[in-house]
């Protein structure tokens, strides 16, 4: 037997779910596994009465989490937002793991994403033979998780095309799927909801429409709040990644990590760590992930190139070139950041230096 | 033997405990009302009863000498207190303030503070408040502010609002709807207070020990003690049914009451002060605020809401406040249905239950909003928070009300200046070199501050920079007195008051010129603290700003304020970090700015471009001026840049030597190339030569760099060019153009040397004897 390169969340947790799901008094919705209260358990850890320790999936806001669980337990499909990196897919694999005990009912969205993926396809040689019927009928994921009262994932919503996006108001509002062509229809089961997926940086590739975006409650997921929680991430990350993809270099030092960190944060944020000085943002996202992808890169720099060991130039790099995505006016952010902010930094001389040899 | 008093421990601005009061005090019907505030005020109690006093109104205690030392004590319709009194007024029972006086309590700050300043740490504060810290012995250490126990910020909020705690503990996120799951939900009457009292008793208790500093629990001890003598007089006076209506926290102190002689020996001969009393209106902004009952409300919209809505049942409620959020939502053009609201109560509920809750808070609201309204938008919550958490609701007290002490500030400061307020129209001229007149324009530009225009400054004076002289229009209108009164909630002395203002309006305007103008305002009103916070406001709002325009707006007035602010002796240390970040931000983005500019941009682009220069010139920073350059010298190279813009960068180098005559000439003919079309290179010598016909008549080489390109054209450029030409001088004055055709038909002089056109013949001697005085006078040494 081979091993997936990634486990899906049920298999990966499933002594967990097993413990909650003995534990659990509480009531549960129809056909959920776990009730409300032992779902935000399972994604934000806790220790359970017989002493068995539940990891945290999720690190982050509690009531982000509650007002999540809350909508799918109202039947309302649920949308998460937020920039790239901020947790969104690991999210719902997680909640749709605990609720329905299956996350793989999963439509991924593209820009060919087709009806058929969110309704039903046929098999034509069935249909070419003997007419439609439901054994030439071949079911989406959306079709198979309303019959078996599942949450149903759509990933990248905003990536399909506006008409195809419609196929889903009728299907959250009136909760049946009609098959026409055999004068049936299919009944979502008590269970069923939906959880979709979005990039709200770049909304504009297919706006959602005001129809459709009223059938969701929106959690918008943020990025890390707190300097520290962050360093920790991508120092983490970092190391798991470094692993995998066997970089020879020694582990990044706690510092640059920070100072790479801080420098995303505060253009992120548009103001200075002490609160006193004011920044322009640049266009680009500057999340958490593209802060791990500088150090690795960094790192790689230094593993082939340096002395294996990460220095202020060989981040410097990689870090203009995530921030500045447009030539001109993140140029001039970046320019301005780099001379009333870094140059006179206590401590980041070095830092400094490598900056402006890159320009 | 005395009657037992009925103790009432009521949660400060919470209208579910002002609910409950009300049910209680009704059924009691008691024949006198001790109330927790200040006796200093008794006086104007009555106009609490008065027709046109509408809450949110705040009693202001102020000690007459000291405008500064002033508390200020909020209520708000929904305020127990504010119910207490309107309830015994109306039935004309007698009502009574029992806290310590604020005479008392101001008299021991005095002391403290003459105290402080004979030790050298002097960090009393002058404006203080009943519970905020004011030390009554000088304690050189407090014992550490927080303890494990404390769950929210300290002590201070715990004894402020201890049943928020307790509702926190209970689970609950907002002490309001905890009162009313408990009191509401179980209708009983006086009951609870019992149960406060007892619960309060406990909390003490536990509390006493740890959360303590030795002053505040001075002052709180003598608080009580005068409380406990207060209810003892009500009861020799004989009334049978006294209700006693007071902070939850205090309750316990009030009910176990030691005996009288103990508290008698502990208010004897404590220092007094004389202090007076008025009502001034007051806004829900300010109740959010902290202020004389301790801690501030967050969401004085909200109780007022929970408060006009008493018998609406949980969901009714529910449901009435995200109507009124989608109605506010619907006023600004955003989409919210009422399909939304439905599916907002829903998740409103469910939250409540999963949060183990009977109902939904004003955080489950919110959320539910955000989630399901707001579309997971932040933005739109933040309007709510201000219009409907928050609230706008501003008071207005009677016209009988005593004066403010702003406006009792703005005579004695017009005895002082010797400056009295005339109903007729005046005209005045002031010598700034004069200390009182210095003192005067100060005081009327902080009353313009204040919207109160008493003077108006005359448009023909001479700029500030030039004189020392400012013009003055004067007149005092009666409604004057009126704009003092609502100036009022700024402060008691019209320094504090303007300070205060400015830097509220500072705070909410995002407008670059906008905010320059405020600042120079500031600084001709001496107001040091709004200058700071404009500053820093000026700076955020800088750094944002993409519009290199608004910036290049900014500096002139910056930089004149540096170089002749000293004529008003004002402190100009912040303006130079400001014009440092303007300069810089300006010099980093001036080519972007210039990148696609349209005739009328570039007009206008020119004439920012020049003033920058002055502005930047006045600043004689090397630094700058050189970055400066470096910018301009970016922008004449810059591709497809206006023509206009381009030639008088180029000018304005070569005035400052920064190209020189070899490289300007360079310039001018590839501007004048051919290959342009012909409206750039109009344009570029338009701005070459815009209002500077004087130059061109007195620097030689630019002329000869004119003359000698002007002379190599072959005869058909030289006639495709004239029209061009033509057009540039055109925009000369007349006696420029003149001189220049006088120039041109004496013909080249290469015998002259350029710049030397005095005869040659002078004595020497004689001039050499003007020297010495010319020397001292310049200070040279001889």
């Amino acid at each position: 037997m081979t091993t997936a390169l990634r486990q899906h969340a049920e298999h990966q947790f499933a002594h967990e779910l097993t413990l909650l799901a003995a534990s659990d008094t509480k009531p549960r919705p129809p056909q959920w596994k776990l009730s409300p209260w032992s779902v935000a358990t399972y994604l934000l850890g806790g220790t359970l009465e017989s002493g068995e320790v539940i990891t945290p999936k999720y690190y982050g806001d509690r009531r982000l989490v509650e007002v999540a669980i809350a909508t799918l337990a109202t039947d309302r499909a649920l949308l998460l937002l937020g920039v790239p990196g901020t947790a969104k897919t690991w999210l719902a694999e997680h909640l749709a793991a605990a609720i329905s005990g299956d996350s793989t009912l999963l439509v991924q969205g593209t820009a060919g994403t087709s009806e058929e993926s969110l309704r039903y396809g046929w098999n034509y040689a069935e249909l070419l033979a003997k007419g439609p019927s439901r054994r030439a009928l071949v079911p989406s994921p959306m079709m198979r998780a309303m019959e078996e009262g599942k949450i149903a994932r759509v990933e990248e919503l905003t990536r399909i095309p506006a008409d195809v996006q419609d196929t889903l108001i009728t299907l959250l509002s009136e909760k049946n799927l009609p098959i026409p062509e055999l004068g049936e229809e299919v009944q979502a089961v008590q269970g069923f909801n939906v959880i979709a997926t979005a990039n709200n940086r770049d909304r504009g590739v297919n706006e959602l429409s005001s129809a459709l975006k009223r059938r969701f409650n929106t959690v918008v997921l943020p990025l890390p709040d707190d300097l520290e929680d962050e360093v920790r991430i991508v120092q983490a990350r970092v190391e798991q990644l470094g692993r995998a993809l066997q970089i020879p270099a020694e582990p990044p030092a706690l510092e640059e990590v920070r100072r790479v960190v801080t420098v995303f944060r505060e253009l992120r944020n548009g103001v200075t760590a002490d609160g006193k000085t004011k920044l322009k943002s640049p266009s680009s996202t500057l999340s958490t992930a593209e802060a791990i992808g500088v150090i690795n890169q960094g790192l790689s720099l230094a593993a082939h190139f340096g002395d294996r060991t990460l220095r202020a130039a060989d981040a410097a790099s990689s870090l203009i070139g995530a921030i500045v995505k447009d030539p001109v006016q993140d140029h001039v952010v970046w320019q301005e950041y780099l001379e009333t902010v870094i140059k006179e930094r206590e401590g980041w001389k070095d830092f400094y230096r490598a900056c402006r040899k890159v320009e | 033997m005395p009657s037992e008093p009925h103790i009432f421990g009521i949660r400060h601005h919470g209208p579910g405990s002002a609910r409950s009061l009300v049910r209680a005090l009704e059924s009691l019907s008691p024949d006198c009302l001790l109330v927790e505030g200040p006796p200093d005020a008794e006086s104007i109690l009555p106009l609490a009863a008065h027709a046109a006093i509408h809450p949110p109104v705040a009693l202001l205690i102020y000690d007459p000498e000291q405008l500064r030392r002033s508390v200020y004590y909020p209520f708000a319709e929904f305020s127990p207190e504010w119910q207490a009194i309107r309830f015994g007024l109306a039935r004309s029972i007698p009502v009574r303030f029992i806290d310590l006086p604020q005479s008392i309590q101001m008299g021991l700050a005095a002391r403290t503070e003459a105290e402080a300043a004979v030790e050298p740490p002097p960090d009393a504060n002058p404006t203080q408040h009943p519970d905020a810290s004011s030390e009554l012995n000088t304690a050189p250490d407090a014992p550490p502010a927080c303890s494990p126990e404390a769950p929210l910020e300290g002590p201070d909020s715990l004894r402020a609002d201890p049943l928020t705690h307790l509702a926190m503990a209970a689970g609950f996120s907002d002490g309001e709807r905890w009162w009313e799951h408990l009191v509401e939900h179980r209708r009983g009457g006086e009951n609870v207070f019992h149960a406060v009292l007892e619960a309060m008793t406990a909390l003490r208790e536990a509390a006493l020990p740890t959360h303590r500093s030795p002053a505040d629990a001075a002052r709180e001890t003598l608080r009580e003690a005068h409380m406990r003598q207060a209810l003892r007089e009500a009861q020799r006076d004989g009334f049978e049914r006294i209700a006693l209506v007071c902070g939850a926290w205090h309750a316990p102190a009030l009910a176990q009451r030691p005996a009288a002689r103990e508290d008698a020996a502990l208010l004897k001969g404590l220092p007094k002060r004389k202090v007076a009393a008025t009502w001034i209106p007051w806004t829900h902004g300010r109740l959010a605020q902290a202020s004389g009952y301790g801690a501030g409300i967050e969401s004085p919209g909200w109780y007022e809401f929970l408060w006009q809505h008493a018998h609406a049942s949980g969901t009714e409620l529910t449901l009435r406040w995200l109507i009124r959020v989608s109605r506010l939502l619907r006023g600004e053009d955003l989409d919210a249905s009422s399909a939304s609201v439905i599916e907002a109560v829903r998740l409103a509920e469910s939250l409540a239950a999963l949060r183990g809750q009977p109902l939904p808070g004003l955080s489950e609201l919110n959320e539910a909003t955000r989630c399901v309204l707001c579309f997971g938008d932040a933005l739109p919550l933040r309007l709510i928070e201000q219009k409907l958490v928050i609230g706008e609701r501003l008071g207005s007290v009677p016209e009988e009300t005593p004066s403010v002490p702003l406006a009792r500030n703005l005579t004695q400061e017009q005895k002082r200046l010797r400056f009295p307020p005339e109903a007729t129209h005046k005209d005045i001229d002031l010598d700034l070199r004069k200390a009182n007149d210095l003192d005067r324009s100060r005081l009327l530009h902080r009353l313009r501050l204040l919207s109160v225009p008493w003077g108006e400054p005359r448009k023909d004076s001479a700029s500030r920079q030039g004189t020392f002289h400012e013009f003055w229009n004067l007149q005092w209108r009666p409604e004057f007195a009126v704009a003092l009164i609502e100036a009022a909630v700024w402060g008691n002395t019209i320094a504090d008051a303007a300070s205060a203002k400015a830097s509220h309006d500072a705070d909410a305007s995002a407008d670059l010129p906008a905010l320059t103008a405020l600042l120079d305002t500031v600084l001709l009103a001496d107001l040091p603290a709004a200058a700071s916070r404009l500053m820093t406001r000026l700076q955020s709002v800088a750094a944002v700003s993409s519009d290199v325009a608004h910036l290049m707006d900014a500096l002139p007035p910056l930089a004149g304020i540096l170089r002749y602010g000293h004529v008003r002796k004002t402190d100009t240390g912040m303006v130079g970090v400001v014009t440092d970040g303007l300069v810089a931000r300006i010099t980093i983005g001036l080519p972007v700015a210039c990148g696609s500019l349209d005739d009328d941009a570039a007009e206008a682009m020119v004439d920012r471009i020049r003033m920058s220069d002055s502005a930047i010139d006045l600043l004689q920073c090397r630094q700058h001026t050189e970055a400066w350059r470096s910018a301009l010298q970016r922008l004449i190279d810059l591709p497809g840049i206006h023509g206009l813009v381009a030639g008088r960068a180029c000018r304005l180098l070569y005035k400052s030597r920064a190209i020189d005559p070899t490289e300007m000439s360079r310039r001018v003919s590839l501007a004048l190339s051919t290959a342009n079309p012909p409206i750039r290179s109009a344009c570029w010598i338009d701005g070459l030569l815009r209002d500077g016909g004087l130059l061109l008549l007195h620097d030689e080489n630019l002329w000869n760099i004119l003359d000698a390109w002007i002379a190599q054209l072959t005869p058909t450029a030289f006639l495709a060019a004239l029209p061009l030409l033509r057009r540039a001088f055109s925009n000369l004055t007349a006696a420029e153009r003149r001189q220049l055709g006088e120039r041109v038909a004496k013909g080249p002089d290469n015998t002259k040397t350029p710049g030397l056109v005095l005869p040659t013949e002078f004595d020497e001697a004689r001039a050499n004897q003007v020297l010495p005085l010319l020397a001292q006078l310049l200070g040279l040494p001889s």
